[in-house]
C-alpha cells in the first residue's frame, strides 16, 4: 500500500517495534541547495534512518581535468563551487607552482588571502541564507544574498568578474589592486559588522530560531572528529582545526585565529558563520593594512613578455607568456589543503611531466560533510531534518564535482 | 540528551523577539538594494571580463588564444584570400574567463562591458573572423547605447547604492 503525495513517494519498508516505517524521498528538486535526494525512513515522524543519494550533479570534474593542460584546468575546477571560487582553485594552483618550482610575490600572496576571505564571507552568507529559507525565515534569506551582493561588487572591483573570478594563475594573480579598493572595503566592513549585529537579533538570537535550532543535530567533539567532518561543521563541535593555520598564501603573516564554538548543535554552527565573518573581516583588513608592494606575477612569466603590451603591467592588469598554455611541470606527487568556505578541501596532483595532469582527485569539504547527513537526524523528527541540512550548508555541486 | 547540553545562556523571549521585530522594522526604513535591470544597466568597474571583442587587423595568427581557452570558443579558421588562421568566437560556449585577453601578445583581444545578448538561433552565435570583427564593431556601439547606467558604490547605511552615471567610462 503505498502512499502518494505530489512530488514524494512513500512505501513501507517493514516494521519496528510494531511500528510501520516509511520511506520518504525528498528531492533530488527540493526548494534548496542544488539537486540531491534525501532518502528518510520514519517511524511515525521519527527519523530512524537517512541514506543521502548523492551524484545528481556530477560532472566528470576530475576526469576532464587530466584532458586539459594545466591553465585550462583553473576555469574547469572553478565550477565545482562558483559561490568560493578563489579557494576552490588555490590548493591546485599551488600544488602546480610546487611542481613547476615557481614562488607567488608577496603582494600576489596577500591579493589572494584577500579574495579567499571575501569570498568566504560571500559563501557563509550564501549558506546563512539558505539556513534562513529551510526554516522558512524570509528576511535571513533576503538580508543574507542581499549582503552577498556587497562582497559581490568587492570581488568584481577586484577581479572583474562577480562569481567565477580565475584570479589567481601559476605564479601569481591576474589583476593588482584597483584604485579606491581600500575605501569601498572599509566601508562594506563598517556595513558588515553593523548587519551582524541585526543578524543576531533577527535571527541567531530570535526565539523561533533558537526554538528551531538549539539542541538540534548535536554532534559530539569525538565524533566530528571520527567521522571526519570539516570546517564550520567540525569548529562548532569544539575542535580547533583549520587549514588556514598550516599556513598557506598569506595566512602565516596574518595572526589567524579560528572560531571555535563547543555546543555543536545546529545554531552553533550558525553561530561559527556568524562569527567568522568577523574574522574574515579583520583579516582583509590586516592584509590591506600590510600589503607589501612589487610585482604581482613571478618574474619567470615576465621575461618573454613583448614590449608592446608591457603597458598593461602598469595598469595593475598582467599578459601572460605564450608558453603559459604548455607549461611542462617536472614528474611527481603534490598534497595541498586549504580552508574553503564549507571547509578544508584537499588536491592530490600526479604529474608525470606532461604538459596535463596525470591524475587529479579532489576531495572536497561538502563530499566529507555528507556523511553527517547518516548521523545528525537519526532521532530527530521529520521537522528537524531542514534546520539540520541548512545548518550544515551543504553544498551538492561540491560534493559530486 | 538536550537537558545536559543546554548550557547556553538563556535569551529574554520578550525582549528577543522585540529585538527581532525592531531589526526588520529599523530595515524598513532604509532604501532597498535592488537594480531595476530591464530600465537600467549596471556600469561595470574598469576590467570587467565582458563578450571578448575581436580587431582582425592588429591580430597576427599567433592562435595563442585558441589554445588557452578553457571552453574551446575560440578556434581557428581559414580565411579565404588570408594565409594566416584567423580565430573564430562562439558566444554560447564563452565562460568569460579572460585567459585569451590576458595572452595575446598584440592587443587584438579586448574586454567589452556588455555580457548579454539575445539570439533566436544557435548558429550566429558561433563566428568566424570576419563575423567576428563586424560583431566586435556592433558590441562597441552597444556599449554607448542610450540605456541609463547606475553605478554601485558601497553604502554604511544601505549596503549597495546606486549612483547615476552617464555613460561607462574607461576606455581599454
Amino acid at each position: 500500500m503505498a502512499i502518494k503525495l505530489p512530488g514524494m513517494y512513500g512505501r513501507e519498508v517493514g516494521e519496528r517495534e510494531g511500528y510501520r516505517i516509511v520511506e520518504l524521498f525528498i528531492g533530488p528538486q527540493h526548494p534548496a541547495s542544488g539537486h540531491m535526494r534525501m532518502i528518510l525512513y520514519l517511524d511515525g515522524d521519527v527519523v530512524v534512518k537517512v541514506d543521502p543519494d548523492i551524484g545528481y550533479v556530477h560532472r566528470t570534474i576530475e576526469k576532464l581535468s587530466e584532458t586539459r593542460e594545466y591553465v585550462r584546468v583553473i576555469s574547469l575546477i572553478e565550477r565545482m563551487t562558483i559561490i568560493d571560487a578563489c579557494n576552490v582553485t588555490l590548493p591546485y594552483i599551488e600544488a602546480v607552482e610546487k611542481l613547476l618550482d615557481v614562488e607567488p610575490p608577496p603582494r600576489a600572496k596577500y591579493l589572494r588571502t584577500i579574495l579567499c576571505e571575501i569570498n568566504r564571507i560571500a559563501s557563509h552568507l550564501y549558506g546563512l541564507g539558505l539556513g534562513g529559507i529551510f526554516l522558512n525565515h524570509s528576511t535571513m534569506y533576503m538580508w543574507a544574498f542581499g549582503d552577498r551582493e556587497v562582497f559581490l561588487h568587492l570581488a568584481n572591483m577586484l577581479t572583474g568578474a562577480r562569481l567565477t573570478h580565475t584570479y589567481s594563475v601559476f605564479g601569481g594573480v591576474r589583476r593588482d589592486l584597483p584604485q579606491g579598493f581600500k575605501d569601498e572595503f572599509a566601508k562594506a566592513k563598517r556595513y558588515m559588522l553593523k548587519r551582524l549585529k541585526e543578524y543576531d537579533k533577527i535571527f541567531y538570537n530570535n526565539p523561533v530560531i533558537r526554538g528551531r535550532l538549539e539542541n538540534v543535530g548535536v554532534l559530539e567533539k569525538e565524533q566530528a572528529i571520527s567521522l571526519g567532518a570539516t570546517g564550520p561543521n567540525l569548529r562548532a563541535s569544539g575542535v580547533y582545526y583549520d587549514a588556514r593555520l598550516i599556513g598557506y598564501a598569506a595566512y602565516p603573516d596574518l595572526d589567524f585565529r579560528p572560531v571555535v564554538g563547543k555546543h555543536g548543535d545546529a545554531l552553533e554552527r550558525i553561530w561559527v558563520r556568524l562569527r567568522e565573518i568577523e574574522v574574515s573581516l579583520d583579516l582583509i583588513e590586516r592584509a590591506l593594512k600590510e600589503l607589501p608592494e612589487g610585482p604581482i606575477i613571478n618574474e619567470r612569466f615576465t621575461k618573454g613578455i613583448p614590449p608592446k603590451v608591457r603597458h598593461w603591467f602598469e595598469k595593475g592588469f598582467i599578459k601572460l607568456p605564450g608558453g603559459y598554455v604548455r607549461l611542462k611541470t617536472r614528474a611527481g606527487e603534490v598534497i595541498t589543503r586549504a580552508e574553503m568556505g564549507h571547509g578544508e578541501i584537499t588536491y592530490y596532483l600526479v604529474s608525470n611531466g606532461d604538459i596535463k595532469p596525470y591524475r587529479l582527485r579532489v576531495v572536497t569539504p561538502s563530499a566529507r560533510n555528507v556523511i553527517l547527513f547518516t548521523v545528525l537526524p537519526v532521532g530527530h523528527t521529520l521537522m528537524d531534518f531542514p534546520a539540520i541540512y541548512g545548518s550544515l550548508d551543504y553544498f551538492p555541486p561540491e560534493a559530486d564535482r | 540528551m538536550g537537558e545536559e547540553k543546554s548550557s547556553r545562556p538563556r535569551i529574554n523571549l520578550i525582549k528577543a523577539h522585540i529585538d527581532a521585530i525592531g531589526a526588520a522594522l529599523r530595515r524598513m526604513t532604509k532604501p532597498p538594494m535592488t537594480l531595476m535591470f530591464p530600465d537600467y544597466e549596471e556600469a561595470w568597474p574598469e576590467g570587467y571580463r565582458g563578450f571578448i571583442l575581436y580587431d582582425y587587423d592588429t591580430c597576427i595568427g599567433c592562435s595563442l588564444c585558441a589554445q588557452i581557452c578553457p571552453a574551446r570558443a575560440i578556434k581557428m579558421y581559414r580565411v579565404p584570400g588570408d594565409k594566416k588562421m584567423r580565430p573564430g568566437y562562439n558566444v554560447g560556449r564563452c565562460i568569460f574567463c579572460g585567459l585569451c585577453v590576458d595572452i595575446c601578445p598584440v592587443d587584438a583581444l579586448s574586454y567589452s562591458y556588455v555580457h548579454d545578448e539575445v539570439y533566436s538561433e544557435v548558429k550566429p552565435m558561433n563566428m568566424d573572423p570576419i563575423d567576428w570583427t563586424l560583431w566586435s564593431k556592433r558590441i562597441k556601439e552597444k556599449e554607448k547605447s542610450a540605456k541609463p547606467k547606475l553605478k554601485p558604490v558601497i553604502d554604511e547605511d544601505v549596503g549597495l547604492r546606486y549612483e547615476v552615471v552617464k555613460s561607462v567610462e574607461g576606455e581599454k
